[in-house]
C-alpha cells in the first residue's frame, strides 16, 4: 500500500519513540559503566559521558583491587560469573539433550502411555515454579544438594524441559516422515535416523529451544536464591547485593549490567530468527 | 511410494513395534523420572502438607486441615499483597496489550531494517529480570537518575525527588519495569498474527474506499483477537509472578509487595512452610483461573466468526 509523507514520518517517529524506549535503559546503563562517579550527580544530565574511565570494569575485574564488605568484589564477581555459566549451559545442554530424545520417542515411536505421559509433562509449563519451590528446598536439603551444581542444574531441567519438549515435538512432527520411512526401508535403526536423519533436520527447533533454556537459565533470579546462595552464586544473585541499604556502588552495578547484558543481547542480535520461532511456539499454546 | 513398499513398511513396522515401544520407553525415561521426581512429586508433596503445620521452629507436623487455607482470610499483610498484586495485573496487562498492539501496528508497517528493528524491541525481553530492575532502579535513583535528570532538564521540580516514597508512584515505577521487561512478548506474538493476514483483504478493502483506522478495526483487530488473548494470557501470569522487579527495587516494602514476595517471607524468612505451600496453590489457581476467563471470552467472541 502506497505511504504519504505525513504517514512515513508518523511511523518513522512512531520507531524512534520506540526504539528510545527498548534501548534507551540499557543505553544509559552501558554509558554510566564508563563514566567517573564523580560525574553521576552532574546536573544539567549530561546524555553522552563527558569523562571515560574504566575504573568501574577495573574494580569489578580485580585489574585494581577494592573490597566490599570484607571480600573482594572481583573475586566474588568472576566466581558468580563462572557460576552463572556453568549452570546455565549445563541445564541447557541436558534439557535440550533429554528433550530431543523424548521428544522424538513422543512423535514417531508407540509405546503404552504416550499420550497421557506427553500430556502430563506439557501441562506442567501452566504450573508456576514456586508451587514446588518449598518441597524441592526440603527434598534438596536432604540429598545435600542445595548450593550445588547438580542441584540448581536439576532444578533448570525440570523447570525448562516441558517448553523445550513442546517446542521439539512441533518440529519433529513437521518434518517430512517419507525420509524416515525410506531410512528405515534401506535398514537404518531407529537411533540412527534419529541422529544422522532427525536431528541434523531439527537444527533449527534445537537451536530455539536451546535459546530459550539458555535465558530462563541465565535470567533465573528467586531459584537461585534459595538453591545457590553461596557456592555456586550466580550473576542474578550477585548484581543486587551490590545495593546494600546504606550505599548503593552504581558504578559497580552498571559495570556489572552490562556484563549480564553482553550474552542476552549477542543471542538477540545474532539468534533473533530462532529465538522470535522459539517464543511463538513456546507462547501459542 | 507404491503399495507394495508400503504394505512392506506394515510388516515391518509391526516386527519393529515391540522394539519400538521399549525404546520408546527408555528414551523418554529421563523426562519421566525428571519431572516425577522434581515436579509431580513435590507438587503432591504441597498439596499434602499445605494440610499441616510444618514449621521447622515447631516440633511434629500435625494434621490442621483447611486451617492454613482459613488463615488467609484474616492475614493483612496477605490481602495487601493481593491488592498489589492485582493492580500490578491490571495496569501491567492493560499497558502491555495497548501499547504492544499498537508498538506490533507500527513495526508491521516498516519496510527496510524489520528486524532490526525486532531484534531491539526483544532485548529487554531476553535480559535478566534482575539486570532490568537495577537498570531502572539507577534510571529512578533520585540525586543521580535519569529520569529526575530529564525532568529537571525540562524545567519540573524533580530535583532528588524520591519515587519511592509514596505508594502510587512506587507501584507505577516497578509495573513500568514489568512493562518494560514483557512487552516485547506480546509485540512478537501479535506481530505474528497481523504478518499472517493475506494481503489481498486490505487490496479488497482498499478499493471498496476504506481508510487505514477502518482497514484496522474491521480487519486487522478481529484477525488478531486470538493472538491478543494468548498474549494477554502470558501477560497475566507473568504479572503474577511479579517478583524480581518488586524484590530488587523495594526490598519487602508492604507498599509494593506482591503475593509472591509474600510467599517467599511466610516462608523462608518466617519459616511458615506449610502456609507457604497453600499459598502458592492458590496463587497458581487464581492466576490460571484468571487466564482462562480470557481463553472463554475469546472463544465465545470468535466462535461464530
Amino acid at each position: 500500500m502506497h505511504q504519504s509523507w505525513p504517514f512515513r514520518i508518523m511511523i518513522w517517529l512512531g520507531v524512534a519513540v520506540l526504539l528510545l524506549w527498548s534501548l534507551g535503559p540499557v543505553y544509559w546503563t552501558l554509558v554510566s559503566s564508563i563514566t567517573p562517579a564523580a560525574d553521576f550527580s552532574a546536573r544539567p544530565i549530561h546524555f553522552f559521558p563527558q569523562n571515560f574511565t574504566l575504573n568501574h570494569f577495573e574494580r569489578l575485574l580485580g585489574i585494581n583491587v577494592d573490597r566490599i564488605g570484607g571480600v573482594e568484589v572481583w573475586k566474588q564477581f568472576r566466581s558468580a560469573l563462572f557460576n552463572s555459566v556453568v549452570s546455565s549451559l549445563a541445564a541447557t545442554v541436558f534439557c535440550v539433550a533429554i528433550a530431543a530424545l523424548g521428544g522424538y520417542a513422543f512423535t514417531r515411536l508407540k509405546f503404552p502411555g504416550r499420550r497421557p505421559l506427553f500430556i502430563a509433562v506439557v501441562a506442567t509449563i501452566a504450573i508456576p515454579g514456586y508451587a514446588v519451590l518449598i518441597p524441592l528446598y526440603r527434598l534438596m536439603i536432604g540429598l545435600h544438594m542445595v548450593d550445588t551444581f547438580v542441584g540448581i542444574t536439576l532444578i533448570y531441567i525440570s523447570a525448562f524441559l516441558p517448553l523445550a519438549l513442546w517446542l521439539l515435538r512441533s518440529v519433529f512432527e513437521s518434518l517430512p516422515i517419507a525420509l524416515e520411512e525410506a531410512a528405515q526401508l534401506d535398514g537404518a535403526g531407529r537411533l540412527y535416523i534419529l541422529f544422522r536423519i532427525v536431528l541434523p533436520l531439527a537444527a533449527p527447533g534445537l537451536t530455539a529451544a536451546a535459546i530459550l533454556t539458555f535465558l530462563g537459565a541465565w535470567g533465573q533470579y528467586m531459584v537461585p536464591l534459595i538453591f545457590s546462595p553461596t557456592q555456586t552464586k550466580p550473576l542474578t544473585v550477585l548484581i543486587p547485593e551490590f545495593a546494600t541499604k546504606n550505599f548503593i556502588d552504581y558504578g559497580l552495578i552498571t559495570a556489572a549490567g552490562s556484563i549480564a547484558i553482553i550474552i542476552p543481547a549477542l543471542v538477540v542480535v545474532f539468534l533473533n530468527r530462532y529465538l522470535i520461532s522459539g517464543l511463538l511456539a513456546g507462547s501459542v499454546k | 511410494m507404491t503399495a507394495v513398499t508400503a504394505i512392506n513398511m506394515e510388516r515391518k513396522r509391526g516386527a519393529a513395534s515391540n522394539g519400538d515401544a521399549i525404546l520408546g520407553l527408555i528414551m523418554v525415561a529421563p523426562i519421566v523420572i525428571t519431572m516425577a521426581a522434581l515436579v509431580f512429586f513435590p507438587l503432591i508433596d504441597t498439596m499434602w502438607d499445605s494440610l499441616h503445620r510444618i514449621n521447622p521452629m515447631q516440633p511434629g507436623t500435625p494434621f490442621i486441615g483447611a486451617a492454613n487455607y482459613t488463615n488467609m482470610l484474616t492475614d493483612s499483610d496477605l490481602r495487601a499483597s493481593w491488592i498489589n498484586t492485582f493492580i500490578y495485573v491490571v495496569i501491567a496487562v492493560a499497558a502491555e496489550t495497548v501499547f504492544g498492539v499498537a508498538a506490533a501496528a507500527l513495526i508491521n508497517q516498516v519496510k527496510f531494517g524489520r528486524r532490526w528493528l525486532l531484534a531491539a524491541v526483544v532485548l529487554p525481553w531476553a535480559l535478566p529480570g534482575v539486570v532490568n530492575a537495577v537498570i531502572w532502579m539507577w534510571i529512578y535513583q533520585p540525586g543521580a537518575g535519569l529520569l529526575n535528570g530529564i525532568l529537571t532538564t525540562l524545567g519540573l521540580p524533580f530535583d532528588n525527588h524520591v519515587w519511592f516514597n509514596d505508594r502510587v508512584s512506587a507501584i507505577i515505577a516497578v509495573t513500568v519495569v514489568h512493562v518494560w521487561r514483557m512487552m516485547p512478548l506480546t509485540i512478537v506474538i501479535v506481530l505474528a498474527a497481523m504478518q499472517s493476514i493475506p494481503e489481498h483483504l486490505y487490496e479488497a478493502a482498499r478499493i471498496d474506499g476504506a481508510g487505514r483506522s477502518k482497514m484496522f478495526t474491521s480487519i486487522t483487530l478481529p484477525l488478531i483477537r486470538g493472538a491478543i488473548a494468548i498474549a494477554m494470557t502470558n501477560a497475566t501470569v507473568s504479572a503474577f509472578n511479579l517478583f524480581d522487579e518488586a524484590w530488587v527495587l523495594t526490598s519487602s516494602s508492604l507498599d509494593t509487595r506482591p503475593v509472591l514476595i509474600q510467599i517467599y517471607l511466610e516462608t523462608f524468612q518466617n519459616l511458615h512452610f506449610s502456609y507457604g505451600m497453600a499459598l502458592s496453590l492458590v496463587v497458581t489457581v487464581v492466576s490460571l483461573l484468571v487466564s482462562l476467563l480470557y481463553v472463554l471470552r475469546v472463544y465465545h467472541t470468535t466462535r461464530f466468526d
